[in-house]
């Protein structure tokens, strides 16, 4: 009886999430919030672009700043379903959050609250790379 | 769920089943589980459907019932073929030549023989994936024992043009084997006409069971192997080991109704490749892997590469279309298809493809929805990427 019960949901993740990515890498990949670009260049949007040698990805960050906080975010990516699920993690925790808050967030926690194993550890860090390029261009925008 | 990777296996045909079970049911007054090689009654009854599977076997390749020799599969068919005839021969100053988009199972063998020293020579196809009479001509050496190629490739599904090279093969006291497990069932195979020497079937690939698979060994003239596996002496003494009736069986079941739809299943498939591949150009910048013409072509494979995708998130994206990707994962173990970066193809344009094979079940409707379904989500995934500019 929980023999089969088991199978039926293990049937059931199976079709929806064939692959065994995390939950919370699956669920960001199919839904990736915040996707897409801001339509124009504008004086209070900031843009932070990483790759890495690890693998093809590419991660741009794009965050609205008013009064040193951002107020709406973008992402755009190039990769495997976790670099994505990275950038839209990334992007929606930044809304809302003052700019000096950016600044405590690295691949390390984008490991741990995406579940993201070892051999994946290199998209955690395009996200924290592409987050470090946002903050720059956050400083030349603010100065 | 749409099921489009009948190049990696397919289910069982209906008359497979039913022919198969009487030989694995327990009970029965026929004792059809016997073991073939026993000498009395019930012995004698498995044994007839073991070699009337070798003749249906047979029949569709235009081969004698005697020149089929029952393996595991055509990995071991593979095995059996390359090593065995190099070990017959002899393995000091031997050559072997053969292509880079070989099976595994074809590489791998000729990567051991390299290890106990054979000389092998790895031809690179055309962009194609075509390896020419001419090239394989020009590859020879006093010393080559065997040429080893696919008859079709399970990746771009691109036809060697094994017929011509044959003769030219035969003509010069060359060995030739054909791994034609793609082929089978899909295109005329006529051994009678056609001076194959050893040329590997599976039986899972053409609706029959996994686990049980043929090698073709010519009697006249007679093509030699050193056995791999010892013990028994069945199999004429090239492969020992009690017969899997109700596999074997299966497959001569298998090759049977294959015989009798082969053109209609072909003629189906390549229609269907060719809409899915009309429905697909609509997307800009999108390489066909595959050749496209018709008669450099399986009927059943179509293998494209979507440029500005990545391969991994193509895959993922689309969990409801069964196919195989040519993509790695960001793994540095792991490299995307070596089939196609043998034919030219760049890493990306490797890791961002995927192959569809087609098969007696696939419908008209399956290729639209499988092919809207790809159309998005390549659309969304190139939308998604900063480095795409339409």
């Amino acid at each position: 009886m929980v023999t089969g019960a088991i199978a039926v949901m293990d049937a059931v993740n199976l079709l929806q999430n064939p692959f065994g990515y995390s939950a919370p890498i699956w669920r960001l990949f199919n839904e990736a919030p915040h996707a897409g670009a801001f339509p124009a260049v504008a004086p209070d949007i900031a843009t932070g672009t990483a790759s890495t040698p690890a693998a093809p990805a590419t991660l741009r960050l794009q965050a609205r700043i008013r009064d040193s906080r951002v107020v709406d975010t973008r992402f755009r990516a190039h990769g495997c379903p976790t670099t994505i699920a990275v950038g839209a993690w990334i992007a929606n925790w930044m809304v809302g959050r003052d700019v000096e808050e950016l600044t405590q967030l690295g691949a390390r926690v984008l490991r741990a609250e995406l579940e993201i194993p070892d051999d994946r550890a290199h998209c955690a860090l395009i996200g924290e790379d592409a987050l470090q390029a946002l903050l720059s261009a956050i400083r030349g925008i603010s100065a | 769920m749409i099921y489009l990777d009948y190049a990696a296996t397919t289910p069982l045909d209906p008359q497979v089943f039913d022919a198969m079970l009487p030989y694995l049911a327990p009970g029965g007054a026929d004792l059809l589980w016997a073991n073939p090689a026993s000498t009395h009654a019930p012995g004698f009854r498995a044994r007839a459907g073991v070699e009337k599977a070798r003749a249906q076997v047979a029949a569709l390749i235009g081969a004698e019932p005697g020149e089929i020799v029952w393996t595991s599969g055509a990995t071991e068919s593979n095995n059996l073929a390359i090593k065995g005839a190099l070990e017959f021969r002899g393995l000091d100053g031997a050559h072997v030549v053969t292509s880079r988009t070989e099976h595994k199972c074809v590489l791998d063998t000729c990567r051991y023989l390299e290890t106990r020293g054979v000389r092998v020579t790895y031809l690179k196809p055309e962009a194609d994936g075509i390896v020419t009479p001419e090239q394989v001509l020009e590859a020879l050496t006093p010393q080559t024992a065997l040429v080893s190629l696919m008859w079709v490739n399970n990746e771009t599904g691109a036809i060697q043009d094994v017929e011509r090279l044959a003769p030219l093969l035969r003509a010069r006291g060359i060995q030739f084997h054909v791994d034609a497990v793609q082929a089978a069932g899909k295109l005329n195979i006529d051994l009678h006409a056609t001076p194959i020497d050893l040329l590997s079937l599976s039986a899972h690939k053409l609706y029959g069971p996994k686990g049980v698979g043929a090698l073709f060994v010519r009697k006249r003239p007679r093509a030699r192997l050193a056995p791999q596996i010892h013990g028994g002496g069945h199999e004429q003494g090239m492969r020992s080991g009690t017969l899997a009736t109700h596999q074997l069986v299966g497959m001569g079941a298998a090759f049977e109704v294959a015989a009798s739809r082969r053109e209609d299943d072909a003629r189906k498939l390549g229609d269907l490749r060719e809409a899915l591949w009309q429905r697909l150009s609509v997307l800009p910048r999108i390489l066909r892997n595959s050749p496209s013409s018709a008669l450099s072509a399986a009927p059943h494979i179509l293998n494209v590469s979507f440029e500005g995708v990545e391969g991994e998130s193509l895959r993922a994206s689309l969990p409801g279309v069964a196919v195989s990707s040519g993509s790695a994962c960001s793994s540095a173990t792991q490299e995307p298809s070596y089939v196609l970066r043998a034919l030219g193809r760049s890493d990306e344009q490797a890791n961002a493809s995927l192959r569809f094979s087609l098969g007696r079940l696939t419908t008209a409707a399956e290729i639209e929805a499988a092919a809207a379904r790809v159309i998005e989500k390549v659309q969304w995934l190139r939308e998604l990427s900063p480095l795409w500019t339409p």
